[in-house]
């Protein structure tokens, strides 16, 4: 029995009843309300699954940037350049064409996003965290720009593109009481493919070698600057995927603050993720449900924030049970 | 300080040492690495503590909890690696560890700073920062950190190794000039001709004990160098029958800079041919990790050529390097040769993961890769709990077993190997050059970097010396002549 582990679960617990006793709510009555919110009917199951995509792809972006040992806050810039590159060049070409070029223009653009970053790590050793939280502010400011002025769509009072055509949109892969968009396997397939590309290819190995000792990797033939480069690139498009996904699926559209959030969100979900990709499915799951659970909260003059704290503890307490010391054997 | 001994696990690093410094006095202490010299300084200044023994000053027993209480008996000393932090300024790194109280007063401190240095004639932009030092800026800091602290003992260890001779000159100037003032300074050196010349006393470490204890003036180089090495001459072993064959690893005039931008290697040339096992002997820092580095192809060279089986590889990949046959057995298996959370499974792959037997094009062959991690931890008989284990679960010993068994079982064809048998007893060492030999006799070639010359002088076919970035032969017929060895290690250019 781990009594520190015990001990800090039930912190974490007494801060979060302790919190909700400060509002209108009782623990229980938020409870339920989230969970009703979240998984209690079709609908709501739909709108965690339709939360989840999102979080699950930009939360590989991070996860393979963390293997390669990068931690890559850029994902929300690289989501937003994705998702603005994707609308733009989507409305251009129109139909199952125009959805496909503005899936890889989407993440070309987020590997370009994420590419300065990826140099100036390899070869300046400037802190991708640093520059990350940059480029983000700059893909911020610059896709509310583009949509409020050169791509506005007529008659021009909402700072938004204009919306995809039918043919041009992501379709649901289940219909039904609960709908699952087309992102959803797509993203599952991702997941794998992106597991079994570190498990059992050289490359994957490499990189893995990196994130994990780059003096040991550099004696064992890897250039980690190349790496780096690569992984970053890696991280970048597949946050550019996620963004294109998010306008072909769900939005239909790029707007001004189009995303509230999803790449930083992402980090946590890969956090929570563990060592394996696959653990990014639960992980943002758990996120998606959460999130859209908390939306119910609001009626009970619950901030919504009270998910976010939930999410942090949750990625604590992951975090102290991943990390035991092993012990030697011999 | 007077019979001190410590003892780390069953090694015993100081044996009953004893050693007696008159106030007011350069004295030095030398020997071999490993002699025990550093080990017996942190115990005077209060870094370790020792197992038995005392240390007295000016006549008073003491006995130092840590290092700061030594600081204020007046006990300091000046590491072999510099303790300046590079971002801050050299005012601030003065004070470092000796602030004073709460609050600095930088102005005040600036004042006394400028008139110690004065003192000293050193001169020093205290708002520099502490980066831009060369290394004798870097030592002229170190010194006056000791002074700032009024350390009436001063404690140098290898204090020239990062100098030219001009600066070293200089150091020993200023030296003097703190002897004159009544202050104790005992040097910590390998370099004979510095204890000659600057030295009133001199004590031998040898092994962890006190050989000798001399008056410089009545001693001579010769006598010293014998006295470091243990006097002793190993019977060489009978030469190889076979002749050797082919060059395997070729460096010429190779000249590498270090990391301050000094040249650790100068015009060095080597030749490793097939069937040899060549040991590197010379003190630790004397330019051997550069010229395992620039082999390995971590660095750039300067100028200078390293070819491989009779290919230039000079500005190739170390990939390219490994694809051609070379195995490393690293120095510091932590940072360099494992991955210490990952399986031995996976660990067994490192550096061989695009070796064709362990892949199918771009896939790693897991099937192949477990054969293969059974077959290395046989090989010396690694004792494990799994391999599917972290290989932090293994010992220290054994994880070096299974590093040199992933060298050495993957058809080498040229062998690095840096202090291979670190951490190892007898038989372990044994077993592990026993194997090098062997792959040699099939046609590779080995070179071994070792600070242990015993070991050298048992394992290998002949040894070259490296001193100060250079490399230096032992005369015709005597390669493996322990005294003509120790006297290139320690005598000066």
């Amino acid at each position: 029995m781990n009594w520190k582990l015990v001990a800090l679960i039930f912190a974490a617990l007494a801060i979060v009843a302790g919190s909700l006793m400060l509002t209108k709510a009782t623990p229980m009555t938020a409870a339920t309300e989230m969970f009703k919110g979240s998984l209690g009917s079709p609908r709501a199951i739909s709108g965690s699954i339709r939360e989840m995509t999102p979080l699950l792809i930009a939360g590989l972006a991070v996860f393979i940037a963390l293997r390669a040992g990068l931690f890559n806050i850029g994902v929300e810039g690289q989501l937003l350049v994705g998702a603005f590159t994707c609308a733009v060049v989507a409305l251009r070409a129109p139909g199952p064409t125009g959805a496909m070029l503005g899936a890889v223009s989407g993440m070309a653009a987020g590997a370009l996003w994420a590419y300065p970053a990826g140099l100036i790590k390899a070869y300046r050793n400037g802190h991708e965290v640093i520059t990350t939280i940059m480029l983000n502010n700059i893909a911020g400011y610059l896709t509310s720009y583009l949509v409020a002025g050169p791509f506005i769509a007529p008659p021009g009072d909402y700072p938004a593109t204009a919306t995809l055509g039918e043919a041009t949109r992501l379709g649901n892969f289940l219909e039904g009481p609960v709908a699952v968009n087309w992102a959803i396997p797509i993203g599952l397939l991702a997941t794998a493919g992106l597991a079994l590309w570190l498990r059992y290819t050289v490359s994957g190995y490499e990189l893995l070698a990196v994130g994990a000792n780059p003096t040991a990797a550099r004696f064992s033939g890897v250039d980690p600057a190349r790496v780096v480069v690569r992984s970053m690139l890696a991280s970048g498009a597949i946050a550019g995927l996620a963004g294109a996904l998010q306008v072909l699926a769900y939005e239909h559209r790029f707007y001004a603050d189009f995303s509230p959030g999803y790449g930083f969100d992402a980090l946590g979900v890969a956090l929570l993720a563990g060592g394996s990709a696959f653990g990014v499915i639960p992980s943002a799951f758990v996120f998606g449900a959460l999130s859209r659970g908390g939306i119910r909260l609001a009626i009970y003059e619950v901030p919504k924030g009270i998910v976010g704290v939930i999410l942090g503890l949750m990625i604590l307490i992951a975090a102290a049970i991943r990390y035991r010391k092993v012990k030697t054997v011999a | 300080m007077t019979g001190v001994s410590k003892r780390f696990g069953s090694v015993v690093a100081l044996d009953q040492v004893s050693l007696t410094v008159e106030k007011g006095t350069l004295h030095a202490v030398v020997g071999e690495n490993g002699a025990g010299k550093t080990t017996l300084m942190r115990v005077l200044y209060g870094a370790w503590k020792p197992d038995e023994g005392t240390i007295q000053i000016e006549g008073k027993e003491r006995s130092f909890a840590n290092s700061h209480e030594a600081m204020l008996a007046g006990v300091g000393m000046v590491s072999q690696h510099y303790g300046i932090v590079p971002e801050p300024t050299n005012l601030q790194n003065l004070i470092l560890g000796a602030e004073g109280g709460a609050i600095i007063d930088l102005a005040e401190a600036e004042q006394r700073a400028s008139s110690i240095a004065k003192k000293m004639g050193f001169a020093f932009d205290w708002h520099a920062e502490a980066s831009r030092l060369s290394p004798a800026g870097a030592q002229k800091l170190e010194i006056l950190k000791l002074l700032w602290k009024d350390s009436e003992v001063m404690i140098l260890d290898e204090p020239t190794a990062m100098l030219s001779p001009a600066d070293s000159d200089a150091l020993f100037g200023s030296l003097r000039q703190l002897v004159d003032e009544g202050r104790t300074v005992i040097l910590v050196t390998h370099r004979l001709p510095e204890v000659m010349e600057h030295c009133r006393r001199v004590t031998v470490l040898r092994n962890g004990k006190a050989v000798a204890d001399r008056e410089v003036g009545e001693t001579t180089s010769q006598e010293l160098a014998q006295l470091i090495v243990g006097g002793a001459m190993v019977a060489p072993e009978p030469s190889p029958a076979r002749e050797p064959g082919p060059p395997m690893l070729d460096v010429s005039s190779l000249t590498v800079r270090g990391a301050k931008g000094h040249e650790a290697l100068k015009d060095v040339d080597l030749t490793v041919r097939a069937g040899e096992v060549v040991g590197i002997a010379g003190v630790d820092g004397s330019g051997q990790r550069e010229l395992y580095h620039a082999i390995v192809g971590i660095v750039d060279p300067e100028s200078g050529t390293v070819g491989m089986g009779g290919a230039d590889v000079t500005g190739r990949s170390t990939a390219d390097r490994l694809d051609g046959g070379l195995r490393i057995i690293p120095e510091d298996r932590h940072a360099e040769g494992v991955v210490e959370e990952w399986s031995l499974v996976e660990n067994s792959s490192l550096g061989l993961q695009r070796w064709a037997p362990l892949r199918k094009g771009r896939m790693i062959d897991t099937k192949r890769r477990s054969e293969w991690a059974q077959r290395v931890v046989d090989r010396f008989k690694t004792r494990h709990g799994g391999l599917g284990l972290p290989l932090s679960s293994l010992s220290g010993g054994n994880q070096q077993r299974f590093v040199a068994a992933r060298a050495l079982e993957s058809q080498p064809r040229l062998i690095i190997a840096f202090q291979p048998a670190r951490g190892l007893d007898i038989l372990g060492t044994a077993d592990i050059y026993r194997a090098i030999r062997q792959r040699c006799d099939e046609g590779a070639g080995a070179l071994i970097v070792s600070f242990d010359l015993d070991e050298l002088l048992e394992h290998c076919d002949r040894l070259v010396v490296m001193n100060s970035g250079s490399l230096r032969r032992p005369p015709e017929g005597r390669e493996k002549d322990r005294d003509a060895i120790g006297r290139l290690m320690v005598s000066a250019s």
